[in-house]
């Protein structure tokens, strides 16, 4: 047990992430349960403005930063220098600081509920002057999680990018790499470009907080703009978005492939596009302003570069749909949340064209329908992608598999449940309901849909315990070979769970999928 | 190894049809699957865009998820071996071509749409027959809205404004406030009330009825009870109102006083001062104007964690005795 606690394998340490944000996510999603019990009828009382608020900014801010972004962070770990034939990280010890700083920046942000004044209530996106003027602590700590959280953020993606520049095994060039290996390098740079200004932005709020009328940044009566720290904040927060769903697209570049017995359709489009959805995600963030009244000429800007974004995703989506084509699909759990993931994203990246034509964002911003639009994105997108991740290398990582029957079921009951919640809320949106109100007093169909969104978020839950249930019996789980689904890349040559250096040998790589070459080489030679 | 599969099929396809036929039902009557009935020109902009969007949107989703079922159904792996390989295809140059062209015209549609549009959306047509728009200006306040009218006339939550004449709205808040937006979904798009800041927008109602909006910003603890309206009347009737309301506010008001109370106190603290958010007030308290005119322009900060804000720096004379007037009548006699 120990040595869990002192370990600088990358394994090990993306097993803690995992762990720890696994925590985040059931807090999380007790906190999303509880805003669903709030709005389910009108005028409910079981939270209170404050308290609602509260609620509202934490589970954000712990999705976003504690459970999606760590997730990913912990299955990069895991796989990267496995993928890349690697013996660890670049900076193992370094590795185990971003690990511990994360695990810190938690614990700040969970005990900043008991804070004099509460927790943070001002929304992920902290606008000041609200901020600013927020009484108590809770903001503070608020603050301080995430200065820890960009630190340790900052140092793994640094990590990453060395990894992945400098310790790919012999014949592994660029064009070779996996999927999700090009993920993860641009997220690793997206981080590492975009952090910073997040870091800048929170120090002049917690300056400005901490020393009234001696810092003038954002309140305007001291001299500020308001407008500056949504400027700031989006510069990081729009890249972030991508931060969290690149990742995902890579972890379904690679289920998509192995369980159609197909190469993935398009390789090169698929990891150019995310480079190049990775560079344009650092000139659109002002799309998230479109109400604050910037001059017409800068919203037509950044509306048709939001739009650009479209064509590199669009390309991702069809080429996905390709490799399913003749394929030969096994229809496991990973596959079904892959499936799952194509359906939902389908409908996030769609719902987002309304979002960038600025005159249609004057009537949804800030509504139920950017609610449903973004849950669609990270939820049905993200986080259908990670957990059909888990359930695809989970026998890789503990040695045995999560129970099939049971991760059918989760599927089932996450996808039902997700529909059901999400959808009804792009309606609520166009009925007038605005994000982050405690309550309302409409009936009709404010009331019908609200009802019946509550009901799909306890399937969901439902759904989160038979998961929880799957990993809890894993432990006694059917056992896992080395590449129990015909894998294509190198994590499947060691064995599972792999050896502390994972590999004895590593095969020469002479294309993107070794694992692919290597079998078709046995077969033909015992054909001989 | 594999379980069937069609099971599972009929219940995504049971669940899309139940989806499918729960939209029907509510686009009866539109149901929220698009921008409500919009009452105002820029509103009526924007909903064609929206429809405009939503036809091309509609054709890629049905292509995507009926192109994901049928590769799902047909090549799902039925009795073939696990390891049996799909084809060894690696992609197509023409087809990235084809996909990648195909969205740039539907964006570069959407785009021309939506510019085309746009003139409409954000440019208020000249009235000269009813005499040039009317401006108001619209000031978000921790929890209220406050409406000055040209001639000095004031409004709390309830903006009041004439039929078929263009509406200009000058929208801010107090610098000493936090941001909020503006929006009454039917007539037209939101616009954020940002303290040093001023922005502009506009209506013009076609007919006469009573339009909501909320707070659309987060903005505290009241943010959800930020709501609001207009009034639109017949022009006469407008112009007389507001006549009535100039001579009115000239002296203690108190129909503005009472404006005042239920939108600004009473939000917190109750319209019988019987307490809520905020804590309960004597009468003596309600009475005594010099004390009530210090909470009122300075705000409040308690101990814990109710901070009241200064909602009335900014007040007229006019205002703040209209209030007291209010009070007095209201709760001077019990004290």
């Amino acid at each position: 047990m120990a040595s869990w606690l002192v370990t600088v394998d990358h394994k090990r340490i993306g097993i803690l992430y995992l762990a720890t944000a696994g925590l985040f996510f059931l807090l999380a999603g007790v906190l999303a349960l509880l805003i669903r019990i709030q709005l389910a009828r009108p005028d409910q009382s079981v939270l209170t403005g404050d308290s609602y608020n509260e609620v509202v900014t934490m589970h954000g801010t712990a999705m976003v930063f504690f459970v999606v972004v760590p997730i990913l962070a912990g299955l990069g770990n895991f796989l990267v220098p496995l993928q890349i034939g690697a013996r660890d990280m670049a900076f193992p010890r370094l590795n185990a600081f971003s690990y511990w700083l994360f695990a810190a920046g938690g614990i700040v942000f969970a005990l900043s509920f008991f804070a004099q004044g509460g927790a943070a209530r001002t929304g992920w996106t902290a606008y000041p002057p609200l901020s600013v003027l927020s009484p108590g602590n809770g903001q503070d700590l608020w603050i301080l999680s995430l200065h820890l959280l960009t630190v340790s953020s900052l140092a793994g993606a640094i990590n990453f990018i060395v990894t992945i520049h400098n310790m790919r095994t012999a014949g592994m060039s660029w064009m070779r790499m996996p999927l999700f290996v090009w993920a993860i390098e641009v997220y690793a740079w997206l981080l590492l470009l975009v952090l910073p200004a997040l870091s800048a932005g929170l120090t002049l709020l917690l300056l400005e907080r901490r020393f009234p009328g001696t810092f003038h940044f954002f309140v305007p009566e001291d001299g500020g703009s308001p407008v500056l720290y949504q400027h700031v904040f989006w510069f990081f927060g729009h890249p972030e978005v991508y931060i969290m769903i690149l990742p995902a697209m890579g972890i379904i570049s690679e289920i998509l492939p192995v369980f159609s017995r197909k190469p993935a359709f398009g390789y090169k489009a698929i990891a150019l596009s995310t480079v190049a959805i990775g560079c344009f995600s650092m000139i659109v963030w002002a799309h998230h302003m479109f109400t604050v009244g910037l001059s017409n000429y800068l919203n037509a800007w950044f509306m048709v570069v939001s739009m650009v974004i479209a064509v590199p995703t669009g390309m991702k989506i069809f080429n996905w749909l390709a490799t399913l084509w003749r394929g030969n699909l096994s229809l496991d759990t990973p596959m079904w949340f892959a499936i799952g993931f194509l359906s939902i994203f389908t409908v996030g990246g769609l719902s987002g064209i309304y979002l960038a034509a600025f005159p249609i964002d004057w009537q949804v911003h800030d509504t139920y329908f950017v609610v449903a639009h973004f849950h669609y994105v990270l939820f049905g997108g993200s986080l259908f992608a990670i957990i059909g991740g888990l359930f695809y290398w989970w026998p890789k990582m503990f040695g045995r598999f999560l129970s099939e029957r049971l991760g059918k079921l989760t599927f089932a009951l996450l996808f039902v449940g997700f529909n059901v919640t999400f959808f009804p809320q792009h309606m609520l949106g166009l009925l007038g309901m605005p994000r982050r109100i405690y309550t309302y007093s409409e009936g009709g169909l404010w009331q019908a849909y609200n009802m019946v969104s509550t009901v799909g978020s306890f399937l969901m839950g439902v759904g989160v315990l038979v998961f929880m249930l799957a990993i809890a019996r894993s432990r006694t789980g059917r056992r896992a070979g080395n590449d129990p689904w015909l894998g294509d890349t190198l994590e499947w040559y060691t064995t599972s769970p792999p050896p502390p250096h994972n590999f004895d040998t590593v095969p020469y790589v002479t294309s993107a999928r070794p694992l692919s070459d290597l079998r078709r080489s046995l077969k033909e030679r015992s054909a001989l | 190894m594999t379980p069937p599969v069609r099971p599972r099929l009929l219940l995504i396809i049971g669940v899309l049809a139940a989806l499918l036929a729960l939209a029907g039902a509510a686009a009866a009557g539109n149901g929220g699957f698009g921008p409500t009935s919009p009452a105002s020109p820029n509103a009526e902009g924007i909903a064609t865009s929206f429809w405009f969007v939503t036809a091309l949107v509609l054709g890629v989703f049905l292509l995507v998820e009926s192109l994901l079922v049928v590769f799902v159904v047909r090549f799902r792996r039925r009795k073939r071996p696990r390891d049996a390989d799909g084809p060894q295809i690696h992609g197509s140059n023409r087809l990235e071509l084809a996909w990648t062209a195909g969205p740039v015209l539907i964006l570069f549609a959407i785009a021309v749409f939506v510019f085309a549009k746009l003139p409409g959306i954000i440019d208020s047509p000249d009235a000269t027959a009813s005499g040039g728009p009317l401006r108001i200006e619209v000031v978000g306040h921790q929890f209220y809205w406050q409406f000055r009218y040209p001639n000095g006339v004031i409004a709390i939550d309830r903006m009041r404004a004439p039929a078929g004449r263009p509406v200009v709205l000058d929208v801010t808040a107090p610098d000493w406030d936090v941001n909020h937006s503006w929006w009454i979904p039917r007539l037209g798009g939101k616009i954020d009330a940002i303290p040093g800041r001023m922005n502009t927008t506009w209506f013009r109602a076609n007919e006469p009825g009573f339009y909501e909006g909320r707070c659309a910003e987060l903005c505290g603890a009241f943010h959800a009870k930020m709501l609001t309206g207009v009034e639109v009347l017949p022009q006469a009737d407008f112009d007389e109102w507001l006549t009535t309301a100039f001579s009115a506010q000239h002296q203690a008001d108190p129909a503005l006083g009472r404006e005042l109370w239920e939108g600004v106190c009473a939000k917190c603290h109750g319209l019988a001062a019987e307490g809520g958010y905020g804590p309960t007030l004597a009468a003596a308290t309600l009475t005594n104007r010099d004390a009530l005119e210090t909470v009122i322009r300075n705000g409040r900060a308690l101990p814990g964690r109710n901070v009241m804000p200064s909602v009335g720096r900014d007040w007229t004379a006019a205002q703040l005795q209209s209030l007291y007037a209010y009070l007095e009548a209201e709760f001077g006699s019990q004290g």
